[in-house]
């Protein structure tokens, strides 16, 4: 079985961010395999383990985010496609997918695995408007999946329960972080990694200069969200602060 | 006359408050604007929900009824979804951010080659488009994002408006559409642990969410004692629900549900950006925990530092006591 995994470099989240007149500083040293794409590629290593067949990571960035598509080839994938960008086109989820869906025109594959979201934007819109995009019934939020036969079976995590769901193959699946713990590369996979073929596309050879016409949405700034204060600090004889908390939640704030 | 249309979600006949919060939103834009609001229902069976809706102010009520849409499916809702807009051309479609709107946003804006805007926290219109915010960055980050053109489709964070009761004179029309199941590629085989009767989470007063210091069955009893007291939804921070120790819809958080209630007690969480990114927004926050430098302190308006075993059994005596003053 052919997959294809769409992933992304992000910012980690968790590093320091400035803002600077409503533009959001930082350090690209801190760019990272995005954690829900890592969990879709994991996923796909996990079925080609038990199933055989081939995984092709696929990247849309500049020259510096070829890393994070090393880093998956450490994981395990066969190779890679880096569709390259300058960096200052402003793409957005729909332009990110118009040029996703001409670079699979006339490929073949069985399914495509993408994180469910970004953990930089939390969108999570451009895996199923590539769906749409390439007519490909898909399901989204996958905490689970299953080769049957030319299917998979998806596990999907829904608004109360789950959702089994059996997606035919040309398909495509949005993977949660709740699906797996994506592995560590190890030393050999690193070492492999560097053998593995990656093929470089510019986003122009892609059409990008029509995707232009396509951006229709913008970011206008970038402000630092109202920081909450920390109140009162409770520390003693349990009684005595259970007595208090209750009593103020019920008079001073009136939310019992 | 140009229209904003609100997406109704249901849940077993019962209508989302977010939803309503939304179509609310709406509602006064349209005022403002002199647009024309429409609420729509997708649904097996949306006679019912239709007749409730018209407590909460839209100017027309749509409906699409079949079977199919008992349970959720991306490509019927698609469907009938690119049909109602082709029909009224709305400048906005609007929802509510749940697990099921998200499935289908990116693909409904391709189909229409539309802007489109996931998961904002306040929206406006303007003269060609959408202004709208939206936290980034595990909600650390508010962006300040446009949408270009007509329709925009956006989902909102829940909690991010007020329901406005209003009753309207809106007549309800029914939108003809057609769709068997052997028009279905992806199959439902299952619903796995559907929640049932329990609170739902992302729409609660009170939550009360249980972390890593949740250890045993005993502090699970602590943490349903607690919320039965007051009457609230029970989440999980994602440790315990990778863990199996809390079904896994019910966990807060970036990968999860955001929630924003009235009061937010979090029992033996330490508070990582990915929780905090889906509880920030609870207008009071009580957090338990026994490590005084855990970081839900730093946004708790009572932090009490302490093992949770020995501060919840009083706890739950005071509040039973209060509750019954």
């Amino acid at each position: 079985m052919k997959f294809y995994v769409c992933i992304k470099q992000v910012p980690d989240v968790n590093a320091p961010l400035q803002i600077k007149d409503g533009q959001l500083i930082q350090d690209a040293d801190r760019n990272i395999l995005n954690a829900y794409d890592a969990s879709a590629v994991e996923e796909a290593l996990v079925m080609k383990e038990a199933h055989g067949g081939e995984i092709e990571v696929v990247l849309i960035g500049p020259e510096k985010a070829k890393e994070t598509i090393r880093k998956a080839l450490a994981m395990g994938a066969d190779s890679g496609s880096h569709l390259l960008t300058t960096g200052d086109e402003n793409l957005d989820s729909f332009s990110y997918a118009k040029i996703l869906a001409n670079f699979f025109k006339g490929k073949e594959y069985k399914f495509i695995l993408c994180g469910k979201q970004s953990q930089d934007t939390d969108a999570g819109l451009t895996g199923t408007m590539l769906a749409e995009l390439l007519s490909l019934p898909y399901a989204t939020n996958a905490v689970g999946l299953e080769v049957s036969g030319e299917n998979l079976l998806v596990k999907r995590q829904g608004d109360t329960g789950q959702e089994l769901l059996e997606v035919p193959s040309p398909g495509l699946v949005t993977c949660s972080n709740d699906m797996n713990d994506p592995r560590i590369p190890n030393l050999k996979g690193i070492m492999q990694s560097k053998r593995k073929p990656v093929d470089t596309i510019s986003i122009a050879d892609l059409g990008a200069d029509d995707t232009k016409e396509c951006v229709k949405t913008a970011v206008l700034s970038y402000e630092e969200k109202p920081a909450r204060q920390a109140g009162k600090k409770y520390e003693g004889e349990p009684d005595e602060i259970a007595r208090q908390v209750a009593q103020l939640l019920d008079t001073a704030e009136n939310v019992i | 006359m140009s229209t904003l249309l609100t997406y109704i979600s249901v849940n077993e006949g019962k209508i989302k408050r977010s939803s309503l919060e939304v179509l609310s939103r709406c509602n006064e834009l349209a005022v403002q604007n002199g647009f024309k609001s429409i609420a729509l229902v997708i649904d097996a069976d949306p006679s019912p929900v239709a007749e409730q809706l018209k407590q909460y102010g839209a100017d027309e009520i749509y409906t699409i009824q079949n079977p199919i849409f008992k349970n959720h499916l991306n490509a019927p809702l698609l469907r009938a979804l690119s049909t109602v807009v082709q029909q009224i051309k709305p400048s906005v479609v609007a929802f509510a951010s749940t697990e099921g709107s998200k499935d289908i946003l990116g693909a409904l804006a391709a189909n229409l080659e539309a802007a489109s805007l996931a998961d904002v926290s306040e929206f406006e219109l303007t003269e060609t488009g959408v202004k709208a915010k939206r936290p980034v960055m595990a909600s650390k980050i508010i962006s300040a994002v446009q949408a270009e053109g007509s329709p925009v489709v956006l989902t909102v964070r829940s909690g991010s408006y007020d329901v406005v009761e209003k009753e309207s004179a809106a007549t309800v029309e029914v939108i003809p559409f057609e769709f068997s199941d052997d028009q279905l590629k992806t199959t439902l085989k299952e619903i796995i642990g559907a929640a049932g009767d329990k609170i739902d989470l992302s729409e609660a007063e009170t939550v009360i969410a249980a972390g890593r210091g949740v250890k045993d069955e005993e502090g699970r009893k602590l943490v349903d004692e607690l919320a039965s007291v007051l009457n609230a939804a029970i989440g999980a921070s994602r440790a315990l629900t990778e863990a199996g120790v809390y079904d896994p819809s019910l966990q807060i958080g970036q990968t999860g549900k955001v929630v924003s209630p009235q009061l937010y007690i979090g029992i033996g969480i330490s508070g990582a950006i990915q929780h905090v990114a889906g509880m920030a927004n609870s207008k009071v926050i009580v957090a338990i925990n026994k490590d005084p430098d855990a970081p839900i302190f730093e946004i708790a308006d009572y932090g009490i530092v302490g093992d949770l075993y020995k501060i919840l059994p009083p706890f739950i005596e005071e509040l039973k006591k209060v509750k019954s003053n």
